[in-house]
């Protein structure tokens, strides 16, 4: 495969890699490093991208475990780093903090656990089938349900938490 | 879009249920300013939801071979290489070193070594012999005094 041709494959979802990227990681920094990451590990495979029918849920599949394995390894030499501590350039959650709500919504989806992060982005974010993600995420069709219903309701109820808070 | 309905999707929602073109109806319906008061508190998830996606990265990705690194792993191996080649280096010429014709007078010498040993052994099987030969001297001193 020619550079030009394996750049015009990943170009169309290098955002939906970082903003997955993102989802699970939270720093900007690591995402976009993680995404390099992936995009050098494609690079290095490429005969292989073209084989699968569908390079986009491959490299999805690719991101999510490369990001899951970077926050294990961090876990596990205690290097864990408080993000919401120092200012990033042009972080999207900054665009919100007139609105609360929306702001909210973004602080809730850090506190999921990663599966449910990452069904959550990749349905609502993203959009996709469900058969879809049960494809990149090497699982199957009611799970992805069941944890992307789980994710939902966490978030509705930790908004009504909230929402009634702020009345009261 | 009647409200019962999209009360209807939200329940459904919730469960997971839903499909995306119903999803997509929800999120056009929280985006618009005219949201029921009763579902005023998911308008943020869905605005979020959809402000989500609306997020990229400015830095330019590099494709191929990441230069550093093969320059960092090509210097691994010659220094390895170097240390090896030293090891062995160091344990070949810290050896004695012999020509053919030294090698041949060393093996005479190691031969000529067991020769004599062998000789000075029996040289000194004969001496204890010699002890009887003392004692016979002391008796016969003792009867001929």
């Amino acid at each position: 495969m020619e550079k030009t041709e394996f750049i015009s494959t990943i170009m169309p979802f290098k955002d939906k890699l970082y903003r997955l990227a993102k989802r699970i990681l939270v720093s900007k920094d690591e995402a976009e490093d993680a995404v390099q990451e992936v995009f050098f590990k494609l690079w290095n495979g490429k005969q292989q991208i073209g084989n699968y029918k569908n390079p986009e849920a491959f490299a999805i599949t690719m991101t999510k475990n490369y990001c899951l394995d970077r926050l294990k390894s961090k876990q596990a030499s205690n290097l864990k780093i408080v993000h919401s501590n120092f200012q990033t350039s042009e972080n999207i959650e900054e665009n919100f903090e007139a609105n609360d709500g929306v702001a909210l919504v973004f602080k809730i989806m850090e506190t999921l656990p990663e599966q449910q992060r990452i069904v959550l982005q990749l349905r609502d974010v993203e959009q996709f089938e469900f058969s879809e993600i049960a494809e990149m995420l090497e699982s199957n069709e009611t799970a992805v349900r069941v944890t992307l219903s789980r994710a939902r309701k966490t978030v509705r109820e930790a908004m009504i938490k909230n929402y009634n808070y702020g009345i009261g | 879009m009647e409200l019962v309905k999209i009360k209807q999707l939200l329940d459904a929602y919730f469960e997971g249920t839903t499909s995306l073109a119903e999803e997509k109806l929800l999120r056009d319906y929280f985006s618009k300013d005219e949201v029921d008061t009763d579902l005023l508190q998911y308008q943020p998830i869905f605005k979020g939801l959809k402000a989500a996606k609306a997020e990229r990265s400015e830095r330019t990705f590099n494709f191929g071979e990441p230069k550093a690194k093969t320059i960092k792993t090509y210097w691994y191996s010659v220094a390895a290489m170097l240390i090896v080649a030293i090891g062995v280096g160091a344990f070949y010429f810290t050896q004695p070193q012999y020509t053919q014709e030294e090698k041949e007078a060393l093996a005479a010498f190691e031969e000529s070594k067991k020769a004599m040993l062998l000789l000075s052994e029996n040289l000194n099987r004969g001496a204890e012999q010699l002890n009887l030969v003392e004692q016979f001297q002391n008796t016969k001193d003792k009867i001929f005094e």
